[in-house]
């Protein structure tokens, strides 16, 4: 299949490259640019493993084309910066990670969920991070982070 | 070669479709990018319906009828305060569909082109007395929602033609909504769905459209249930007639999620439920 430049805006950087049509972010960022943060769990939009910030809203990488993502700007747990966020050091502090393969989708989930959701309850947590598959199942942990990084009681 | 089609309106989108039967309209890609992962599909190219703008919007007329843009998001749909009433049941279906970052990406026009029938929209939409507008090579047309859906994955949509916009009647003054999901876990696919829209008047259904979704190729509707319902109170022998008859008329397969038999059994509960919870005075008060 032919190829076709595209370019993206990545982590408030532009770059150029030449893309499949059925080529997917998750792809692009993880083998075109070695951005390996995004994870390819199930490849169809299940796990969320592959959840990057679309516009500032969380999508799966996964079902996103390249072409499709042309003129939106991406964040990628890469550029949430160099110091852990609130999410992150709530995760670290909680225990909350096991294996940590699902944990760059649920950073990324969690981020924009505690940005729209201010203070939120315990269910909200779970509902917010839903998308969002733990195999290990240590999800108690990680819903007790984000709701304390959230402000709420430990 | 261009290979992803960026066109600005719904006439460039279906001229594009139209020249090459192998490409596909893209909505938000969960699921056609999810089967071009699985290699289930291989369009030649891509029309991004994404930049039309006229599919994007929502509208709501001075008669109270609502107009969905095919473009909508799911997240969009769960919050919009024009819809009211009856149409109340299509926000509350959207609220039960994955999650939120799969809400964030699936559009209306998408999910029912797709027509899963175990999707939330469609039952959603044959109780709210949906209207599907159509854009195609050949023009506009419009069909009802049941009219619409046609068999598994299969909708009346002709080849060249997308979903423009799914338009919601007010519905009957005072109509409420209820959707009932019957899921293995929180997000997935219903084993069975129930949507109603009724309007209840002294304790007794005045007016009452159901539809059953996930037990068939297509949502599954009684109107003689539904004539049968209209007077019926609390504790009515009629509640159950009903609801046995909607049960009857559902055509399950065995599948991942359950046997067909078990859909047999348990759609007949949820309708008696649903209706039930309907009438209480609770439900009233809300």
């Amino acid at each position: 299949m032919t190829t076709q430049d595209v370019t993206l805006q990545i982590n408030g950087r532009a770059h150029r490259l030449a893309v499949r049509l059925d080529t997917t972010l998750l792809t692009v960022l993880r083998e075109g640019l070695a951005l390996t943060g995004a994870k390819r769990g199930c490849n169809q939009g299940v796990c969320g493993a592959c959840t990057v910030l679309l516009d500032g809203r969380p999508v799966r990488g996964c079902l996103t084309l390249a072409h499709d993502a042309e003129d939106r700007a991406i964040t990628t747990i890469e550029g949430l910066g160099a110091e852990p966020n609130p999410v992150q050091a709530a995760l670290a502090e909680a225990g909350a990670v096991q294996c940590g393969f699902c944990t760059p989708g649920m950073v990324m989930a969690a981020t924009a969920f505690l940005r729209d959701h201010p203070a939120p309850s315990l269910e909200a947590v779970r509902e917010g991070l839903s998308g969002n598959l733990c195999r290990c199942s240590g999800y108690r942990k990680v819903v007790e982070a984000v709701h304390r990084a959230g402000g709420g009681a430990p | 070669m261009t290979l992803l089609h960026k066109p600005a309106t719904a006439a460039e989108a279906v001229r594009l479709l139209a020249a090459d039967p192998d490409a596909r309209p893209l909505a938000g890609g969960a699921t056609l990018v999810a089967m071009m992962n699985a290699d289930l599909a291989r369009p030649s190219a891509l029309v991004a319906l994404r930049h039309v703008a006229s599919l994007a919007t929502i509208s709501r007329a001075a008669d109270g009828t609502s107009r969905i843009g095919a473009m909508r998001r799911h997240r969009e749909t769960v919050h919009e305060s024009d819809l009211r009433g009856a149409q109340r049941i299509v926000a509350l279906a959207a609220a039960r569909i994955a999650n939120p970052t799969v809400r964030n990406m699936g559009t209306i026009g998408g999910s029912i082109a797709f027509a899963d029938p175990a999707a939330d929209y469609p039952a959603a939409l044959v109780a709210a007395d949906a209207v599907v507008e159509i854009v195609g090579p050949q023009g506009t047309r419009e069909l009802t929602a049941e009219a619409f859906f046609v068999d598994w994955y299969a909708t009346a949509l002709r080849p060249g033609e997308i979903v423009a916009a799914v338009r919601l009647p007010p519905g009957p003054l005072g109509a409420v909504a209820r959707y009932d999901k019957l899921v293995r876990v929180t997000g997935d696919f219903a084993i069975a769905s129930v949507a109603v829209v009724a309007v209840v008047r002294d304790g007794a259904f005045a007016a009452l459209r159901l539809a059953v979704g996930g037990c068939g190729p297509r949502p599954v509707r009684v109107a003689e249930a539904e004539a049968l319902l209209v007077g019926a109170r609390p504790g009515s022998p009629r509640i159950a007639e009903a609801a046995a008859a909607l049960g009857a008329a559902c055509d399950p397969v065995d599948d991942v999620r359950a046997s067909a038999a078990y859909r047999r059994r348990v759609v007949p509960r949820m309708v008696a439920h649903a209706l039930g919870t309907l009438l209480a005075p609770e439900a009233r008060a809300a």
